[in-house]
């Protein structure tokens, strides 16, 4: 059926090798350029690099201890993981699973959400947490991207509220309590849509720029993006940290989605559908 | 009171979720809607204007030429992206659907800059494009062609379509698996009736699965409309809070931005009299934009299931 495909099929698929050998080139640019000091890269850009070595990211680790924005990344990506998914899967579970007075109108509170970005409320949301005192903490970021639960319910509550209805009364007759049933029984079902909805996410959180970089000021707290931007402010002094920095961030990240490849694309694409 | 949550255990299911996203989604919304009807900078006195900040925001020659400067960048954002990316999206999400030779490794290649936070893609590009050491330059002179270099991002016409070039490059994978997902969903019969009737490959896409995954389109176009009205990084990383060489990369949100909080550095800087007031305004107007456009989205796509 997917035979004689023609000319323009053709014609796509060499763009599709283009726009794949882009993305490759500028990923072995920047990896190539990371080993190479900033002399080297300024004023002999294009001829034979002197001597590559590893000090760029040495001076990373030792000087700038670049593992404490690494570590500040991952406490705000994991903890806003679980919140994101304890919250809207408790959510979506009450709203797909129960009937009630108010259930359609719930549903569609929790929809406005996905209609504005969370950063058209930052004046309100930066005075409550000025008053609450977590100004320049990692809580006020995670809270915020965790109240981000629009999307994830939405694609949640479809999938509960099609459950058939005899799991659900067969595991209270058996003496499991509301909350048993939905952890022991349901919550383990919708797992693929949990999956998904923690990649989709993920990538949300741990590129996530305005949210740190309105909340978090003192060195200490800031994450990788934040930290990479410091580096190209001045691009000329530190272009090699920059490079290796960028090259840390990237790589790591890139390794574990060609690892999971086909797990995630999956679940994007699954996403994409109910979302 | 026990009784009362054992009759209704839907709510102790949702309060949590609720409480959390009534406080910091719904609720900043609702008091940006109040803020913007204040004189405020947000320590001072606040005196109430009623609908004052929205007359001066329309009124204002110098707020009215950057607000129209920064609408029409938000809007040539959504626009070339409805016109270039959302068609490619779709023509390779098809040619991966049909498992074209290399199905996977194009999925893992154009998927993968989803992954490169905003500050590394602006800090490549930057390198890229650089005018002394860029490598597009360098290409340029290799085939012959060296008199189109350019000092690219020196240029204040061409810095638009450079944020946008670094967006489409970064988003292609996520909207092209959307499009894959959303024609696996197409039922098979309907595509072999198609099939046996004589449709050819391109045939097919047009007449079967263009229309099956309408509600998908709909909601990419959606979803790049508001992300063209709500894009900062890209702009604030390019260009600074002011929005670049005579404001050439200037966008909604960062306009907003300026506004509420100064145009030097973040909370800090020259903040106006007016700072939160007439922030919270543009968020306002910006939230209206987002809202109208959402609910006629809405509304097309209910009528059609219904």
């Amino acid at each position: 059926m997917n035979k004689h495909q023609g000319f323009m099929a053709l014609v796509i698929k060499g763009l599709m090798w283009i726009y794949s050998l882009i993305t490759f080139s500028i990923l072995i640019y920047m990896i190539y350029n990371s080993f190479r000091t900033r002399q080297d890269i300024l004023s002999n850009t294009f001829g034979m690099p002197e001597k590559l070595n590893l000090n760029n990211f040495k001076k990373l680790f030792v000087n700038d201890h670049f593992y404490r924005y690494f570590l500040n990344s991952t406490v705000i990506l994991v903890i806003s993981l679980i919140l994101i998914t304890l919250l809207s899967s408790m959510t979506a579970y009450g709203i797909g699973r129960y009937k009630f007075k108010f259930r359609k109108f719930t549903r569609i509170y929790f929809l406005i959400g996905l209609m504005f970005p969370v950063q058209l409320g930052i004046v309100p949301i930066f005075l409550l947490m000025k008053s609450l005192n977590l100004i320049d903490s990692h809580a006020s970021v995670i809270l915020i991207l965790s109240a981000g639960i629009s999307m994830p319910v939405f694609m949640l509550t479809d999938f509960f509220a099609n459950l058939p209805n005899e799991i659900y009364e067969a595991a209270i007759i058996d003496g499991a309590g509301e909350w048993k049933t939905f952890y022991k029984i349901m919550f383990p079902m919708a797992k693929p849509i949990v999956f998904s909805i923690c990649i989709i996410m993920s990538v949300q959180v741990w590129n996530q720029f305005f949210m740190p970089l309105i909340f978090l000021q003192s060195e200490a707290y800031k994450t990788i993006p934040l930290i990479i931007v410091k580096y190209t402010k001045n691009l000329l002094s530190t272009m090699d940290l920059a490079m290796a920095a960028s090259v840390l961030s990237t790589v790591p990240i890139l390794i574990i989605f060609v690892i999971f490849s086909e797990r995630i694309l999956e679940g994007v694409a699954t996403g994409g559908v109910k979302g | 009171m026990l009784s009362f949550f054992k009759k209704r255990p839907y709510l102790l299911f949702i309060a949590p979720g609720f409480i959390l996203y009534t406080i910091l989604v719904i609720y900043p919304i609702a008091a940006a809607a109040v803020i913007s009807l204040y004189r405020w900078n947000g320590i001072g006195p606040k005196t109430f204007v009623g609908f004052n900040n929205y007359i001066e925001l329309f009124n204002n020659k110098d707020m009215v030429s950057q607000l129209w400067n920064a609408l029409s960048h938000s809007l040539m954002i959504f626009i070339l992206t409805v016109i270039f990316v959302i068609p490619v999206q779709i023509i390779m999400a098809y040619m991966i659907y049909s498992k074209v030779r290399g199905k996977s490794f194009f999925q893992v290649a154009i998927f993968s800059p989803q992954f490169i936070s905003t500050p590394v893609i602006i800090f490549i590009f930057t390198l890229l494009l650089d005018a002394n050491i860029g490598v597009v330059n360098k290409f340029l002179e290799s085939i012959g062609q060296g008199h189109l270099t350019k000092p690219w991002l020196g240029i204040p016409e061409f810095g638009m379509y450079i944020v946008w070039i670094m967006i489409s490059w970064a988003g292609m994978g996520v909207g092209m698996m959307f499009f894959v997902g959303a024609m696996k969903m197409v039922p098979v019969d309907c595509l072999e009736s198609a099939y046996l009737d004589g449709a050819g490959f391109w045939k097919r896409l047009i007449t079967i699965f263009l229309p099956q995954i309408k509600v998908t389109i709909l909601n990419m176009v959606l979803i790049s409309y508001i992300f063209g009205m709500t894009i900062f990084d890209f702009s604030y990383l390019l260009g600074g809070t002011s929005g670049g060489i005579e404001r050439n990369v200037d966008v909604m949100s960062l306009f907003f931005y300026r506004m509420a909080f100064g145009d030097t550095n973040p909370l800090g800087g020259n903040i106006s009299q007016n700072s939160m007031g007439m922030g919270t305004t543009i968020a306002c107007v910006l939230f209206l934009m987002i809202f109208i456009i959402a609910l006629i989205q809405l509304l097309i796509v209910y009528r059609k299931e219904e």
